[in-house]
């Protein structure tokens, strides 16, 4: 049982087998954040392509996995800094209106 | 990299210390959601500004009712983020794999879009979700 599992090993990091390239980051977490509290469409473009990485890693695709990472990356971080934005202009904007004119209730 | 976490930290704070203090029901300078906005319904993300407001004031029957979605997935963020810290102060990969299994986001995909249409089902079980 050892023995075996160390020849595998040992198949597996040489050079000249299929080595396994580390998973790369799905940006699960952060599509998740986004769609919670920001931009929906790039929260769900976030989700899929997340979806898409871990399977398409799990079946051996290395370089779709690589792929759909950059795309969920770019959905991601496309969506953070909308959120971003959006919260920084609404404080900006409390402070050219000031708080009374803020304060109007819903 | 060490900035990038000094300034993430102190976004939380503000972020934290500013929806404690302000109830987003209340004050209108609160960024509000386009997709509600102009469409009237509610996507998955909808309350979910009011739903930490009521959190942080420890009230969390109000967060379920205005965003069911955030409150449970808070315990999973929750863990991901500790572990993702312990792992940095260890220098160890203590990092949760859950994220990284076929299976989850296709299961966080289906949960977030049937949450979105649930919500806007106007039946009674149903309008429980809405914001």
């Amino acid at each position: 049982m050892d023995d075996q599992q160390s020849k595998g090993q040992a198949f597996g990091n040489s050079p000249f087998g299929n080595a396994p390239v580390p998973q790369p980051k799905n940006w699960l977490v952060e599509s998740i954040l986004v769609t919670l509290f920001c931009c929906l469409p790039f929260g769900i473009a976030g989700i899929v392509n997340a979806a898409n990485v871990n399977s398409k890693y799990a079946v051996g695709d290395y370089a779709g996995a690589q792929a759909s990472a950059a795309a969920a990356a770019k959905w991601t971080k496309i969506g953070f800094f909308v959120g971003i934005a959006s919260i920084v202009l609404s404080i900006i904007f409390v402070f050219v209106l000031g708080f009374g004119g803020a304060m109007m209730g819903r | 990299m060490k900035l990038k976490y000094i300034l993430g930290l102190c976004l939380v704070i503000a972020l934290v210390a500013l929806y404690y203090r302000y109830n987003p029901e209340v004050y209108d300078f609160f960024p509000a959601c386009p997709f509600h906005k102009y469409t009237g319904l509610d996507c998955p993300g909808c309350g979910s500004q009011r739903a930490v407001h009521a959190l942080l004031h420890g009230d969390v029957p109000a967060a379920l009712d205005y965003n069911l979605l955030l409150v449970i997935s808070l315990p999973f963020l929750t863990i991901h983020f500790f572990l993702k810290v312990l792992s940095h102060l260890l220098q160890r990969d203590l990092n949760w794999k859950i994220w990284y299994k076929p299976i989850v986001p296709k299961i966080v995909g289906i949960v977030v879009i049937g949450f979105w249409i649930a919500r806007n089902i106007p039946v009674l079980p149903f309008s429980y979700l809405a914001s």
